[in-house]
């Protein structure tokens, strides 16, 4: 017997999930029909092509390295701004979000600029780094686009480790440096590590900086997300098309993971 | 020094010990005999980190750009010459294999302010002698000789999409009210300043420009458009409408306002390999780059333009159709082209 | 305790190296744009149409996402929806995917035969016009916007609502009377990310519909031009068309307006949630 008040629960929950399943199949149209107009045998013939593994390769190094480099700013600032009180604390909030959110495209622009002023191109031309036009402009835009990303996770890793354990530890006689290396990451292990997938992710895909900061050079300095763009402008679409799908079996396999991980530190 | 500014006391969380919550910090010193004053050294600790963060410094900075020891060339070619460009670096590669070649690919107009901005590349080959001018004018140019630094002919043809929904036939076809036309940015793309030339010609440029409903920054942006039926017109050069043979048709365009354009090639003042970018050059302009050139369906000979014109509508009908075979009899020159179309369904 | 001491220090260096490379990543390049090219760009009607542009499609974006997000989001946080696992999954990838993979998707997407079949029955074109940025910026700014609200819905404890509906109140009153206050301050802020995503859109409408500077007057509706938002690109994409075409000052400065944007809008997320981005909760 199915009583009114099942209805309207059932109804209620439907309704809701409805929003769910528009949004779900509306990502769903995208992947389809764009898996659909590949057709699995392009798909595999495309993946037979040197040219895609290198552009694979180049894009997982290179965010690693980027990643690498964003952990060990961002966990140090992370750190700090968690557990210390800096002045204008609104101001550097402010300034730390700023780079997450403005236009990739701008910041590619400002990078350019950066590079080319005082005192930073004293310091590459004796150091003898190009940035221009070379592969370590890529890592440079990745870094700079996941930093702040970055230093925003961490930071809010380390807010939830209560500091009582550090206290502990540090009234049973522990430096400060043994205490963040002993008791802060070894509880924050999993948020950090959650961290790092998504910046390594959020790395891959990035683009649109490199596009007016080091310029598309194939071969050199194609990472994916280029390649997609140039191949599109190129007239490859079917090129195009494989790399896409690649990058979203990338994301979709990061997520799961950073899923898999972080379900642990779930509140729900 | 105290270092809980944001937070109360240590008293604190010593209560909060007695009050035997159990935390990872105390099971550690316990497992060290209870003995907390005396810990393992930190300074072990921290150069670990050190150590890594130098290490991983230094192997990106080894790995992308200063421990090359091979020669690389960059090269400017507008987006339209993509196909051909890449099979001559090819060729080229195996011939010489200390040289490698690294294409940057753009609309043609936008390199002047790259070039400008980063001072780099070796070779330009815009899609348009107009941009080559205008880099004359700012002296990147090292040697450019208008009357033998022709690489190829571009050949301009009408495309629509497949089955001609709006029935294209002429220039001034484009006209007709409804059509979608997709045109080129002259300040960006090669063939924005063919559009206007052509069109002006016919008399009926005002009425394009209402039609217009995509500019594009560079020629292969308007056979993708055409290729997914994003626009039902529009008209690009032969080698960019190979590539889409299968998706597309090709009208040619009436002689009384078909004109072919010369693709040039020039060496830029700032070469770091000049030797090597003028042996690219040489290989480009000679008998083997004309070849790959004549191919891709450029008209490297003004007077086979008849020919050439014929071979690509053939081209663009055998590769609709299976049961043809692909021979120099059925598509002439672009034997290669239709065989690759026809291996993959995009 | 000379170890702790030289460890804070290092911490210290680290973070105030840190913000000066933000700020001097910006500032460095007041030297590539001047007060004249400035005021020649703010003379140029089509700069004022560009802001007019970005800031309308930010905002019906952002009001699409609203309507859409914060009943799925809803519907996440509290239902136990089957394949949750996977939905979780798919809207968390959406924020890495790079914004071209989406235009070329999107683009293919809406010119797949059957769909294409369907537009032309409708005898509306998607490609290339104007709704098509607000469908493309729709994209990142519901998934950005769905992260921010479900972590707002996970915040608010369930057992309030129960209390509600135990004195007697609908579902309906709950929700909007009990639960949307809770998490105000939380949606406030996904509102806020959202729309600053919006306006920062700029691979996927470059792909997806490509530029509106250089077409005929013909081709925009009476709607644009009362608005005043024909012939005009998004912000993020007049950017790029300048750079690429030689007028780098002109370039910078929009740059610099596309940056004191976002930092207002950064600011009032700050004031608002107290917290910055919301990130730690998947």
């Amino acid at each position: 017997m199915i009583k009114y008040s099942h209805v309207k629960q059932i109804s209620w929950v439907i309704f809701f999930s409805a929003f769910v399943v528009i949004i779900l199949a509306g990502i769903g149209f995208l992947i389809i029909t764009n898996v659909l107009f590949l057709g699995f045998s392009d798909f595999m013939y495309y993946l037979q092509k040197p040219r895609t593994w290198i552009n694979i390769a180049t894009t997982i190094w290179t965010a690693s390295i980027a990643t690498i480099l964003s952990m060990s700013t961002g966990i140090p600032v992370g750190y700090m701004l968690a557990r210390y009180k800096f002045p204008c604390q609104k101001f550097m909030d402010t300034l730390i979000d700023l780079p997450v959110m403005v236009p990739p495209a701008a910041v590619g622009i400002f990078l350019l600029g950066l590079f080319k002023t005082f005192p930073v191109n004293s310091v590459t031309s004796i150091l003898g780094i190009k940035v221009d036009h070379a592969l370590s402009g890529v890592i440079v835009a990745q870094f700079t686009v996941t930093v702040s990303f970055c230093i925003r996770l961490t930071m809010a890793s380390f807010e939830t480790i209560s500091p009582r354990y550090e206290y502990v530890g540090r009234s049973l006689g522990a430096s400060l440096p043994y205490t963040f290396f002993k008791i802060s990451l070894p509880l924050a292990k999993n948020s950090l590590i959650v961290a790092l997938i998504i910046v390594w992710a959020r790395a891959c895909a990035e683009w649109e900086s490199l596009m007016l900061f080091v310029g598309g050079i194939q071969g050199r300095t194609d990472v994916m997300p280029f390649a997609v763009y140039l191949d599109f402008v190129g007239g490859k679409l079917g090129w195009a098309l494989t790399t896409s799908m690649f990058c979203v079996l990338i994301a979709i396999v990061s997520m799961y993971a950073v899923h898999r991980i972080g379900g642990k530190t779930h509140v729900r | 020094m105290s270092f809980t500014k944001k937070y109360e006391g240590m008293g604190y969380c010593i209560s909060e010990m007695r009050d035997g919550m159990a935390c990872s910090a105390r099971i550690n010193f316990c497992r060290n005999g209870g003995n907390p004053i005396k810990t393992m050294p930190q300074i072990k600790h921290f150069s670990w980190l050190i150590i890594l963060f130098f290490a991983v410094v230094f192997l990106s900075l080894t790995l992308t750009g200063c421990g090359r020891k091979e020669k690389r060339l960059l090269f400017h070619a507008g987006a339209g010459q993509r196909s051909s460009l890449d099979e001559i670096a090819q060729v080229f590669q195996q011939r010489y294999p200390d040289v490698k070649v690294d294409f940057s690919y753009k609309g043609s107009g936008y390199f002047l302010a790259d070039v400008t901005l980063s001072q780099e590349g070796d070779l330009y080959m815009p899609g348009e002698e107009y941009y080559l001018l205008q880099a004359a004018g700012r002296e990147f140019i090292a040697d450019y000789n208008p009357e033998t630094d022709i690489a190829a002919y571009f050949l301009p043809v009408i495309i629509t999409p497949e089955g001609n929904p709006q029935n294209v036939r002429s220039v001034s076809d484009f006209a007709k009210p409804g059509i979608r036309v997709g045109l080129g940015d002259p300040k960006a793309c090669a063939i924005g300043i063919w559009h206007e030339k052509i069109f002006q010609k016919a008399s009926v440029l005002e009425k394009v420009k209402k039609n217009t409903t995509m500019e594009a920054k560079c020629i292969p942006e308007l056979g993708n458009a055409c290729q997914l039926k994003a626009i039902d017109a529009t008209i690009v050069w032969a080698t960019t409408a190979v590539l889409y043979l299968k998706d597309i048709e090709i009208i040619p365009i009436e002689p009384e306002y078909r004109e072919l354009v010369g693709l040039p090639v020039a060496v830029l003042k700032f070469s770091q390999y000049p030797e090597e970018a003028k042996k690219l050059k040489e290989f480009i302009l000679f008998d083997e780059g004309k070849d790959i050139f004549h191919n891709h369906a450029y008209c490297i000979d003004p007077a086979k333009i008849e020919e050439d014109m014929k071979w690509l509508v053939e081209a663009c009908r055998v590769s609709k159709d299976a049961s043809i075979p692909v021979s120099e009899q059925t598509v002439g020159h672009l034997v290669k082209e239709v065989k690759r179309s026809r291996e993959t369904k995009r | 305790m000379s170890g702790s001491r030289w460890f804070v220090y290092v911490l210290y260096a680290i973070t105030i190296l840190f913000i000066v490379s933000v700020c001097w990543l910006f500032l460095s390049n007041i030297g590539y744009t001047d007060t004249q090219s400035v005021l020649e760009l703010f003379s140029r009607p089509w700069f004022w149409k560009s802001v007019k542009l970005s800031l309308l499609t930010s905002c019906v974006t952002t009001i699409i996402a609203i309507v859409v997000g914060i009943p799925a989001s809803y519907a996440l946080s509290r239902f136990n929806i089957p394949g949750k696992t996977i939905i979780d999954v798919l809207f968390a990838s959406v924020i890495v995917l790079p914004a071209s993979t989406i235009g070329l998707c999107l683009m293919v997407a809406f010119q797949y035969e059957p769909i294409l079949k369907i537009q032309q029955a409708l005898g509306i074109r998607i490609v290339h016009s104007m709704p098509s940025i607000i469908i493309a910026q729709l994209v990142l700014a519901l998934a950005f916007g769905i992260k921010a609200w479900r972590a707002a819905f996970d915040d608010v404890n369930p057992r309030y609502e129960h209390v509600a509906r135990s004195l007697g109140s609908s579902r309906m009153r709950t929700f909007w009377k009990v639960t949307l206050p809770s998490a105000k301050v939380g949606i406030l802020a996904g509102i806020v990310l959202a729309w600053t995503r919006a306006m920062a859109e700029f691979g996927a409408v470059l792909l997806f519909s490509s530029t509106f500077r250089n077409r005929h007057e013909t081709q925009f509706s009476h709607i644009s031009k009362f608005l005043g938002i024909d012939r005009a690109d998004i912000l993020p994409v007049g950017m790029w068309m300048e750079i690429e075409g030689g007028n780098i000052e002109q370039g910078i400065a929009i740059g610099f307006v596309l940056v004191i944007i976002t930092l207002l809008s950064v600011y009032a997320l700050n004031k608002i949630s107290g917290k910055g981005l919301q990130t730690n909760k998947i």
